[in-house]
């Protein structure tokens, strides 16, 4: 269990276990004689999403070998553009956005070819506005953001029709301000995120009861300082980041006790191993460590310098600031900037 | 990834790690094959087999599910109704088994959608009934409930006359309130029930019978309010139904109610948070269209409520502070 640690020690800076953490990501690929690694293979894409972005809130962006990540993301491609979350796997948004914020991560989105990937992505779009995941026609407001997202990274939103994704988010909108998978949906937090990000892409944040979702977020924090997806369901690291990055959109983190939400991911850390798992005494996996990490940094924990995540995107600031995508912010509306 | 509790670490023994080589060598040797058979374009009872053996070992294989579809579609059985028919109740069955392994599965909540939609006689009432069972062993799993929502719309197309169509809106409108009084904190309930309630009130007919079903719904909620005066989500049902009602005049003597309710309850318990918080965001709607019921004293008494709320609710410091200043500004206080 992570103690509360004042002194830097040992790659452990106020109880983050900073280098256990790059060593478990930098391992992960290597875990061949593991059920798990194999039976994971279908999001392997995500996988390695999910520990860059950690590896550069952590400062070391450069631990994983460069060419070796460029190339195996590149062979993840298929022929319709998009991409699978392993080599042979049908193309999916889910991964393609994965691809996409990798090569970005790299400032290595020259190495694909656009036209395919905006094609594909744009091919997902119905006339009602919904957008599918992929070619068997699964829709859920997650697709939507993502398919703006992707086409953000390559300045073609204009040939997805924005203002119908706009319209779907919000007809996915409930009666206590947040939003769920699709129009009916029950609210979530994880779809709070997605829904407030491609508000926030579409310069559309005006749509949302800013009121009533900032107080339905800020009841997410349960006693024990950590956050849940919705009402009643256990606190879960991840939501450090669906609720706080939609909290920081909202211009709102400082509604919920960011530091006791700091001492709830801390407790979540494999001292031993490395990692952050869902809640104390589970194991780490690096979906959680990615969003425990980023977590902590949009908390402010400040006992080393983490790098700054981008709400919107969730990927580091200075990568998103280079790729001309945080404009975004240029676009919250005034009144929020107020208060 | 999620739920599962770190066991202390040890080194395998030798029979451990050669039974985890060998897991691992037959579920690769299994995953290559289906892969490689997708690869070709092979779609045979045999790869439609091989499909079956792997998914029941990692439901998760979204590629594969996609794969078992072209497969199914390949077929020459599934050009004729009756065995597609068959073919395909035969996968609803698979599906049940290995669901019960993750109910919270994306893909195999979708291929039940896209076996459904592919059956010529499709049997709606028999999917209501089985989302039904499994929402009994999970009340919250929203895939169920999108499921069941899927599931009516489409029952409703297969239907002739509106009133049919209206007998199965109000069926679920009465199931929810079934889900309800088992447990008043049945948020999923609760919003499944919003998404009803406006067709429910349009076919009550008049002006009036709509109010009727305004008065029983706010009765409803205010019941399960004093049931748990600390969920956030009746309170929010509340304010909702507030703003379904239209009518001015009722809007005002509903917030009049609901401040009445408030102190009732904060009678029972003082420091009670929720009620304290709703207490001052009533006061201030009923302000907002009623200025003259909101004298300087219940102004007041909303500023020191949010002083208090910030002892007695420390997570949520900056929230009360901002209503104060914001308060403050717009009253001059």
């Amino acid at each position: 269990m992570a103690t509360a640690d004042n002194q830097q020690h040992e790659g452990v800076f106020g109880g983050l276990y900073v280098d256990k953490h790059v060593e478990y990501i930098k391992s992960l690929d290597k875990r061949h004689d593991e059920i798990e690694y194999w039976m994971t293979e279908h999001l392997r894409i995500s996988g390695i999403y999910w520990g860059l972005v950690a590896l550069h809130v952590l400062g070391r962006p450069a631990a994983l070998d460069r060419d070796e990540v460029i190339g195996y993301v590149k062979r993840c491609q298929n022929a319709d553009g998009g991409f699978g979350g392993h080599e042979g796997h049908d193309s999916h948004l889910l991964y393609t956005m994965s691809a996409v914020q990798i090569l970005a991560m790299y400032d290595a989105l020259d190495q694909v070819d656009a036209a395919s990937v905006v094609s594909f992505v744009c091919g997902l779009q119905d006339e009602a506005g919904e957008v599918s995941g992929d070619v068997w026609g699964e829709k859920d407001t997650r697709f939507a953001f993502i398919s703006v997202a992707i086409l953000s990274f390559f300045g073609a939103t204009a040939r997805m029709s924005v203002a119908g994704v706009v319209a779907y988010v919000c007809r996915s909108m409930n009666y206590d301000g947040a939003f769920g998978s699709q129009p009916g949906g029950e609210s979530h937090s994880a779809q709070v995120y997605t829904c407030l990000a491609a508000l926030a892409i579409a310069g559309r944040l005006d749509a949302v009861d800013r009121d009533r979702l900032s107080s339905w977020l800020a009841e997410r924090q349960v006693r024990s300082g950590g956050l849940n997806g919705r009402p009643q369901k256990l606190e879960d690291v991840c939501y450090s980041w669906w609720v706080l990055s939609s909290l920081q959109i909202l211009q709102r983190t400082h509604w919920v006790d960011r530091r006791r939400l700091c001492e709830f991911i801390l407790s979540a850390q494999d001292a031993d191993a490395g990692g952050i798992a869902d809640r104390p005494g589970d194991v780490a996996d690096v979906y959680h460590t990615c969003f425990g990490l980023c977590g902590l940094s949009l908390a402010g924990f400040d006992e080393y310098p983490l790098g700054a995540v981008d709400p919107v995107y969730c990927m580091p600031v200075d990568v998103v600031e280079r790729a001309g995508l945080r404009s975004w912010m240029d676009k919250i509306p005034e009144s929020w900037l107020a208060q | 990834m999620h739920g599962r509790r770190r066991q202390a670490a040890k080194e395998a023994t030798v029979d451990e790690k050669e039974q985890n080589r060998q897991r691992v060598e037959k579920y690769c040797a299994l995953n290559d094959l289906v892969m490689q058979n997708k690869a070709q374009g092979v779609y045979t009872r045999e790869t439609l087999e091989a499909t079956h053996r792997l998914l029941e070992l990692n439901t998760e294989l979204h590629t594969v599910w996609n794969y078992r579809r072209e497969i199914f579609a390949n077929l020459p059985e599934w050009q004729d109704d009756e065995q597609r028919q068959a073919m395909l109740e035969k996968e609803l069955a698979f599906l049940l088994e290995i669901i019960l392994k993750n109910i919270k599965s994306y893909w195999m909540w979708y291929h039940r959608v896209w076996a459904l939609r592919s059956l010529p006689t499709p049997a709606w009432k028999g999917e209501l009934a089985l989302v039904a069972k499994l929402l009994s062993y999970d009340a919250r799993n929203y895939h169920g409930w999108d499921y069941r929502r899927f599931v009516v719309a489409r029952m409703k197309e297969s239907l002739d006359t509106d009133t049919q169509r209206d007998d199965v809106d109000a069926s679920e409108f009465a199931f929810t309130t079934d889900q309800i009084n088992k447990d008043c904190a049945n948020h999923s309930a609760w919003h499944n029930r919003s998404k009803l309630l406006p067709a429910i009130m349009q076919k009550a007919g008049g002006a009036l019978e709509q109010q009727e079903v305004l008065k029983r719904e706010f009765d409803m909620i205010l019941n399960a309010i004093y049931t748990d005066p600390d969920d956030q989500n009746g309170w929010l049902y509340y304010d909702w139904l507030l703003d379904v009602q239209k009518d001015e005049c009722e809007k005002q003597k509903l917030l009049r109610d609901k401040v009445a309710a408030i102190r009732e309850l904060l009678d029972l318990e003082e420091d009670s948070k929720r009620p304290m918080v709703e207490l001052v965001e009533t006061l201030v709607a009923l302000e907002k269209i009623a200025p003259h019921l909101v004298d300087d004293e219940r102004k007041k008494e909303c500023l020191a409520t949010l002083e208090r709320l910030e002892q007695i609710d420390t997570y949520h410091v900056g929230k009360y502070r901002d209503m104060s200043k914001s308060l403050s500004m717009r009253w001059g206080l």
